[in-house]
């Protein structure tokens, strides 16, 4: 089948001691307060082993390019749904004085289940 | 490219010898339920998604048919709520988003690459499965009690609502599934199995609009099914995310529901550009003005149709700066959908035009779309959009994009292939008088809409006030209008399979691959392996003798 | 499918051991059949980054509106168990990418043993899960039982989140606001992975069953890579869920 890459067992062990490393030392940041760059430094060190697993378990390093793009934008895609979902509820509070009526309300609030069927 | 058929052979050759083709070439139920043929999988499609079409075309004219008095004259508002759901979850994931794809697609798919079939068979007919479980499941629901919550599920009220609603979410995450099968088959069919000599840029721009199309059935339907999948588990163990009672956000509900609905729209419509691209070429005898911006453009909108879903969004509360950045962005849609119009237009221009029945329902397309985009740019609009959310301009402005323009694309395609599919014509007057009909019937059926739409009548009501009930009546009888022409439609075709009246084998003088190969096309499509040494829509190779032989 | 006379593609068998593969018959080469094969499955697999995204999504969100519910809430899961459950996935990956170099190699006993280590790892993961989910259910974080129980409209009270030590409330007693809400993301979202690694034991089980036959080898071993490549994304998965959940930042 040809020009397969056949990686040595050597690698593969050491990606193994490599990741395994890195969740200790995920533990081990968890348990200091960095404030807000917790979230980050947890995500960073993840990230870091994901692309380990997905450039030497998955083979991706030797793969093709357009394997490697279509893989790769699956992340790039689903982070446009974090940042626009994102953007919204970051600045939703940041508006109400533009939009808050000021007519009263003259009508009570129903439960929609209890419109069926009327 | 220019392979003459050998017709001198077969004039010796017994009745019997007449050569198999894909319909012909075994028979009995288990040789097509167990087919891998992406013909005959697509031939499967075509009548399932057909039925579904009828179905939901059903239900529509029994949503008109009440809308007919203020008060409602068929139903009560219950049940009538459960006909335009019905009326919307069977259009839109039954029978638009795997129309083009699922039938036309996979039968000319493989044929304009000079393909032997589709890269994964297999997952070809699963998905074709994968569908019609959908399918059941939806009609299932209906006899579990129903379902009132319109196409799009929204929360909280398909929470709290008594009804089907995990049997019909479940139908749609087999039915994205369905899709996300389709569009990866097509990818990789266009990645790895292009005949010799078949550059990206020789690709006919059908396969450039399927190619599109797969890019966001893959990118985007998943999200569509874990949302439907939370749906279902808020109903089944109340996981609260959606549901404001339990400290959730049902606008968190639309956002991941629109991330992949509004790219969903361009799954629709993307095909049925790529069909029009198709069909303004081969009736003008003309190479496609703009052929690279054609193609370009339609990855294009698949990119942007990303950046764009808060646009559904804009009365149900996410925050105003968000609402901006949506409208904004909403216009760049306009711009590579214009330049389709605009090559559209630019190829029929001086163009030696046939008016053929599929050319019809293509002219039909350029006006309606036309009308269905740029109204499209209106709502974009975010101040005039807060005034039309939710009525009938907005129903009127879908429907001329997912029925007069995906509906009347998919029916030239059918047209335009039909020969190519079957080996036989329809009765060519029948089809110009139903395309009439249909054109007619349609901007009856929602010219009136637009126009009680920007009066303020909203949308999903059953009842109205009176001062509605001349467009209502109008919208009525322009629906009754457009099914008696899908009626007169279905019955030539239907005719046209039992008249017999054989086609030419290349009828309409195309020069892509499809019309190379026998009609119909025998189990591995060509004869001989294709080798494409040609640009595309060269009708200086059209082979005349050809176009004049008739299909053994 | 070769009834129209077309010869078929055949990769010979390396060994007695092994059987000849034949490529299927609209492919024109070996290598076109395992690239289609291979640009498939990483769609496959890009729509699954997508399908976990959702919930992702949920989850971020929800820690950004309910951050003191989460970090309580991660405080109730083991992360002892959590870190060992990452461990055993790490090395399961690792037999698995063994495995799949082992069917390159034409070594059939040896794959054999790396897919059997890595289904031993499947289990070994679904066990600790089991007494992972047996914790929440006893401490009535998540009562099991009362899963599918209606949700209660005048007390507001879900029957399966009963909380009975306690543990989501704040520093003067008060219960904090949705403190279900970290839970029912947790069982969603780990449930869900633990589907994915129940089928992917299945697969792999599958791909021994052929390794057995003696059906992959040097010439051909798409399955194994395939199935390897599932199995590494239940893994990837994995990596980001064990901080998020167990360690809430």
């Amino acid at each position: 089948m040809g020009h397969h890459h056949v990686s040595s067992s050597a690698m593969f062990f050491n990606v193994l001691v490599a990741l395994l490393i890195l969740t200790g030392i995920t533990v081990g940041t968890s348990r200091i307060d960095f404030g807000a760059a917790n979230m980050m430094i947890a995500m960073a060190i993840a990230s870091v082993k994901a692309s380990l697993v997905m450039a030497f378990f998955m083979h991706l390093k030797w793969d093709t390019a357009i394997n490697k793009i279509i893989f790769l934008s699956s992340f790039l895609f689903l982070s446009l749904l974090f940042i626009f979902t994102f953007a919204d509820h970051a600045t939703r509070r940041m508006d109400t004085q533009w939009h808050v009526t000021k007519a009263p309300v003259d009508k009570q609030w129903v439960h929609p289940s209890q419109l069926v069927g009327k | 490219m220019t392979t003459n058929v050998p017709a001198v052979d077969v004039h010796g050759a017994a009745a019997e010898a007449r050569p198999k083709n894909f319909i012909n070439w075994s028979s009995g139920f288990m040789s097509w339920a167990g087919t891998l043929d992406h013909k005959r999988i697509g031939l499967m499609y075509l009548v399932g998604v057909s039925i579904a079409f009828l179905c939901g075309g059903l239900f529509a004219l029994l949503v008109r048919l009440h809308l007919w008095e203020p008060n409602g004259a068929l139903f009560s508002n219950a049940q009538y709520n459960q006909i335009f759901t019905l009326h919307g979850a069977f259009m839109v994931f039954i029978f638009v988003i795997p129309a083009i794809p699922g039938s036309l697609g996979n039968i000319i798919l493989p044929l304009m690459l000079g393909a032997k079939d589709v890269a994964l068979p297999r997952l070809n007919l699963l998905s074709f499965y994968l569908w019609l479980t959908g399918a059941v499941l939806a009609t299932l629901a209906i006899v579990l009690g129903g379902f009132d919550t319109g196409w799009t599920f929204y929360t909280p009220y398909s929470l709290y609502t008594n009804q089907a609603v995990v049997t019909i979410g479940l139908a749609v995450f087999v039915l994205g599934f369905s899709s996300i099968f389709t569009g990866l088959n097509f990818i990789v069919t266009t990645h790895k199995l292009r005949a010799p000599g078949m550059t990206w840029f020789r690709m006919p721009l059908f396969v450039w609009a399927l190619y599109a199309t797969s890019l966001l059935q893959v990118l985007a339907t998943p999200v569509l099914g874990i949302t439907v999948l939370l749906v279902a588990f808020e109903r089944l163990y109340h996981i609260g995310i959606f549901d404001p009672r339990l400290g959730g956000d049902p606008v968190l509900f639309e956002h991941f529901f629109w991330f992949y609905s509004h790219p969903a729209v361009y799954i629709m419509v993307l095909p049925a550009f790529g069909i029009i691209s198709e069909l303004v070429s081969v009736h003008s005898r003309k190479p496609l003005f703009g052929y690279k911006l054609i193609a370009f453009s339609s990855l294009a909108i698949a990119i942007i149709s990303f950046l764009v879903w808060g646009h559904h969004m804009f009365t149900s509360g996410q925050s105003t700066y968000a609402m901006f950045a949506f409208s904004f962005l909403t216009f760049f849609v306009a711009i590579p959908t214009a330049i389709k119009e605009f090559s559209w237009v630019a190829t029929v221009w001086k163009g030696s035009i046939a008016l053929n029945s599929p050319m019809l329902y293509t002219l039909a397309f350029l006006v309606i779309f036309a009308i269905g985009g740029l109204t499209g740019v209106i709502l974009g609009a975010l101040n005039v959009d807060i005034h039309l959310h939710d009525t009938y301009f907005v129903v009127a402005h879908f429907h001329y994009v997912m029925m007069g323009s995906i509906a009347l694309a998919f029916f030239a395609g059918v047209h335009h292939w039909w020969p190519k599919m079957f080996g036989v014509i329809y009765n060519e007057t029948l089809a110009k008088i139903a395309c009439g009909i249909i054109f007619i019937g349609f901007n009856t059926t929602f010219i009136p809409q637009f126009i009680m739409g920007s009066r303020g009548m909203p949308r999903r009501y059953a009842t109205y006030v009176p001062e509605y009930a001349p467009f209502h009546q109008a919208s009525t009888i322009g629906v009754i209008i457009l099914a008696v022409g899908i009626a007169l439609m279905v019955y030539y075709l239907v005719a046209s399979l039992f008249q017999r009246k054989k086609a030419m084998e290349n009828q309409w003088g195309g020069v892509t691959l499809e019309w190379l190969a026998p009609t119909p096309p025998p189990l591995e499509n060509f004869n001989e392996p294709p080798v494409v040494t040609n640009e595309v829509y060269d009708y200086s190779t059209l082979d005349l003798q050809t176009m004049r032989t008739p299909v053994k | 499918m070769s009834h129209d006379g077309h010869h078929s593609v055949v990769i010979p068998a390396p060994g007695p051991e092994f059987q000849a593969h034949t490529v299927a018959h609209h492919f024109d080469t070996p290598v076109q059949e395992f690239q289609s094969a291979k640009l498939g499955f990483w769609l496959f697999l890009a729509t699954e980054i997508l399908l976990f995204g959702g919930l992702f999504a949920a989850y971020f969100y929800f820690h950004e509106v309910y951050p003191e519910t989460f970090r309580l809430g991660g405080q109730q899961l083991s992360w002892k168990l959590g870190a060992l459950n990452t461990s055993v996935l790490l090395l399961s990956s690792w037999t698995m990418a063994m495995g799949v170099r082992c069917a390159q190699t034409s070594q059939k006993s040896k794959l054999l043993m790396y897919c059997g280590l890595t289904v031993l790892g499947a289990a070994i993961f679904m066990v600790i899960k089991f007494i992972e989910y047996k914790a929440k259910n006893d401490h009535g974080l998540v009562v099991f039982s009362e899963l599918f129980s209606p949700y209660n409209e005048a007390t507001g009270q879900l029957a399966w989140f009963k909380d009975y030590h306690n543990a989501m409330v704040d520093k003067a007693g008060v219960p904090l606001p949705h403190g279900h809400l970290f839970f029912a993301i947790y069982l969603t979202m780990t449930a869900i992975h633990g589907l994915h690694v129940v089928i992917g034991a299945g697969l792999i089980l599958w791909v021994m069953k052929g390794a057995a036959k003696g059906r992959f080898h040097a010439g051909y071993y798409l399955p194994v890579d395939l199935v390897g490549l599932y199995w590494h994304l239940v893994d990837l998965i994995w990596i980001f869920l064990f901080p998020l959940l167990y360690l809430v930042p």
